[in-house]
């Protein structure tokens, strides 16, 4: 680990010479390695997490193929075959091996993948902020009071028992709203991909695409909500 | 992360807790919440002759964020529309010694404000016209 931090400045710089290899100066066509000299090339920064495994900027991706993808890479990367390689190939190996961690773990969530991709693509977006959704906060700031009021309540007594019921039925229900918002969110995230697989250039796509996009956004930050106040009723009613 | 003693202080012991009823004269309401953790605020004002008169919050989030929009409650109380408006996240910050990591805990309590004074300013104008 120490390595990796003295030489954080050179990598960075290596980082910048992305499209030439760092070692011989030649061109680079390969993906991690020079194709001349077979050395290992840092991942560039603007490379983003699909690419990094060569997969289609898509929200359904094929789990398989990631895995595969990511062990082969993790092979390719790993601390032992570097035991032996110069101080900058082992910064560089080391490097790799976590940014595609981070990348892996990020693709193989549905829910972070699709915040990775939004966050990816939001930047174009014209009033991406959706209006906070002030129902569903009135019925959360509502459910608190409850759970509050439960959790200062005599658990044994009548009123304990009632708000315990009452409670149980919020979560219930909660998650099943949660359940809801997630398979909305899997309906939009296919209709992004087929977006993307028509390919067209057209005004009414672009119009479609910042739609999509701004469902996704609200839909993520709606099931965040949603998420925190049924883990906190999990923590209270267990 | 140990939390500051103010940020104790104002967790074990809310200010102003509570609400009043949206549609009353001179109440404003802001509502906001950030997406990036859940934390949900709700922070109301009831205003009288461009004075602010009282302030409640009711807040689903971390202890920073319950200490920030407590904290922003006290401050509300007895100040004009115009002196409201200039309380700024990094006031609250200093105040209950956030660290970084909790300073959108801050921003969300000014949001909070700008929206409740939006609200009010909101329903003002629209008693005038009509």
């Amino acid at each position: 680990m120490d390595h990796h931090h003295t030489h954080n400045t050179g990598s960075r710089d290596l980082r910048m010479a992305r499209s030439m290899c760092w070692h011989c100066q030649s061109e680079m066509s390969g993906e991690y390695f020079c194709e001349r000299c077979v050395k290992v090339q840092p991942v560039s920064k603007e490379t983003d997490y699909f690419t990094c495994f060569g997969l289609p900027r898509r929200l359904t991706i094929d789990l398989k193929k990631l895995e595969a993808k990511f062990y082969e890479l993790s092979r390719a990367f790993h601390p032992d075959f570097y035991q032996n390689k110069s101080a900058t190939e082992q910064t560089i190996s080391l490097g790799n091996a976590a940014t595609l961690n981070t990348a892996y773990r990020t693709l193989r969530d549905p829910i972070q993948r699709a915040e990775y991709l939004l966050d990816l693509e939001a930047g174009s977006v014209k009033d991406i902020r959706t209006s906070p959704p002030s129902d569903l906060f009135e019925e959360i700031l509502e459910l608190q009071e409850t759970v509050e009021a439960y959790r200062a309540s005599d658990r044994a007594s009548e009123t304990g028992r009632q708000l315990l019921a009452q409670l149980v039925a919020e979560r219930q229900a909660l998650d099943q709203r949660k359940q809801d918002m997630e398979q909305h969110l899997q309906r939009i995230c296919t209709d992004w991909d087929a977006l993307q697989d028509r390919g067209e250039a057209t005004g009414q796509a672009r119009a479609e695409r910042d739609r999509l996009l701004k469902q996704m956004r609200e839909i993520l930050s709606n099931r965040t909500y949603v998420k925190n106040i049924v883990n906190d009723l999990a923590a209270t009613i267990g | 992360m140990a939390y500051s003693d103010k940020v104790v202080d104002h967790f074990n012991n809310p200010r102003n807790m509570g609400s009043f009823k949206k549609d009353e004269d001179g109440i404003g309401t802001g509502m906001v919440g950030a997406p990036e953790c859940g934390d949900v605020m709700k922070l109301q004002i009831k205003v009288q002759d461009d004075m602010i008169v009282d302030a409640k919050f009711k807040t689903f989030g971390c202890g920073s964020a319950i200490a920030s929009s407590s904290l922003a409650t006290e401050w509300l109380k007895g100040k004009t529309i115009e002196e409201a408006q200039k309380i700024k996240n990094t006031d609250i910050v200093q105040e209950l010694n956030l660290p970084p990591v909790k300073i959108h805990c801050s921003v969300l309590a000014e949001d909070a404000i700008k929206a409740a004074l939006a609200d009010y300013q909101k329903k003002a104008d629209q008693t005038e016209t009509t």
